[in-house]
């Protein structure tokens, strides 16, 4: 048993026929008025298939319209597609890096050739923290130790008593 | 492309500059050195010559005449060397490095014995020398110095070298020349 929603849809779009058709238009309370709207029902699915239907396009229109797209992507806005590839490091940014990085180089350089100039005497003396004499064959050795008055700052261990040795010993 | 690959590169060298400026290696030289009086003395060895009076002041010698040497380049402040002649042997041994100088234990040897021990700390700028035995008319000395990074850059350049090291000490040069 259809509805009356039913039976009006399959009537607008014209497929009620015979009895049911008959029985369908006496049912209603206006048929002239119910033809009016189906009339306007027609006109308006005819157009909506018109304009939203799918636009078949032969080969060479697709083929343009494909171009058309493509050369339109890449002219529409070229800097879109430059950023979208771009990194940090940038030719500019390289440049000023490199810089940098050669200034602070020259920089410490220069501040470590400063701290360690080759004629450069530091503070510090040379050290005798422990010395001692093979008592066996030097019993009476003795160890002293002195700094130079001048500028070598030549640090001595003087040791005195240790045994003479024959002159063969001096032999290279 | 091409200034950026070549700035890579510069940054590269850069960073291998600064690594190597980290490697301060300083040599020392250490001697057996016999002072005696002669007639005609012989040229004093270089690594004598800038206390070349202090030595005359001191021993009261003319002549100085290495008779062993060893000249030991110390990276990690830990090495240990030998310089010898027929009938002596100076051991080194390096027991590290610091703000001072190197710590090292001395051990002076005729033939096997050990005649003298001694424990230093050895400055940069401070010349070791220890008065050894009497031998025939002379003195025997045994002398160490830390050379100075000039002596030890001549030392390096008659060293086959590779092209970075060559350039940075070119640079150090430079730098060093245009400071006053």
């Amino acid at each position: 048993m259809k509805t009356f929603e039913e039976k009006w849809t399959a009537w607008l779009d014209g497929q009620l026929s015979g009895r049911e058709l008959i029985e369908f238009e006496s049912s209603l309370p206006d048929l002239a008025a119910a033809k009016v709207e189906k009339r306007d029902a027609q006109k308006l699915g005819a157009f909506l298939k018109r304009e939203l239907g799918a636009q078949t396009m032969s080969n060479e229109e697709f083929f343009s319209h494909q171009l058309r797209e493509r050369i339109a992507r890449e002219t529409e806005d070229p800097s879109r597609g430059r950023e979208a590839r771009s990194t940090w490091w940038t030719v500019p940014r390289l440049v000023w890096s490199g810089a940098t990085a050669l200034a602070l180089f020259v920089i410490f350089g220069i501040a470590i050739l400063r701290e360690r100039q080759p004629g450069e005497r530091s503070e510090y003396l040379t050290q005798i923290l422990n010395s001692k004499v093979d008592p066996a064959a030097n019993p009476n050795a003795t160890v002293s130790i002195f700094e130079s008055k001048n500028e070598n700052k030549v640090t001595v261990l003087w040791t005195e008593g240790l045994q003479s040795l024959p002159a063969d010993y001096a032999a290279q | 492309m091409e200034l950026r690959r070549l700035l890579i590169a510069v940054s590269v060298i850069l960073a291998i500059m600064l690594v190597s400026s980290a490697d301060a290696a300083h040599a020392v030289w250490s001697g057996l050195v016999i002072a005696e009086n002669v007639p005609q003395p012989a040229a004093i060895p270089p690594e004598l010559t800038k206390f070349e009076q202090t030595l005359k002041d001191l021993f009261g010698y003319n002549q100085f005449e290495v008779i062993g040497q060893s000249s030991k380049t110390l990276r990690t402040g830990e090495e240990d060397w030998l310089a010898s002649s027929k009938y002596f042997a100076l051991h080194v041994d390096a027991h590290g490095e610091n703000d001072s100088g190197y710590a090292l234990n001395l051990k002076l040897y005729k033939e096997r014995d050990i005649l003298l021990e001694t424990e230093a700390n050895l400055s940069r700028s401070s010349p070791l020398v220890i008065k050894g035995p009497q031998v025939g008319s002379g003195q025997l000395l045994l002398v160490l110095v830390v050379k100075d990074d000039e002596e030890t850059h001549h030392r390096r350049h008659a060293e086959p070298t590779n092209p970075i090291s060559a350039g940075w000490h070119r640079l150090r040069k430079a730098i060093h020349n245009i400071l006053p």
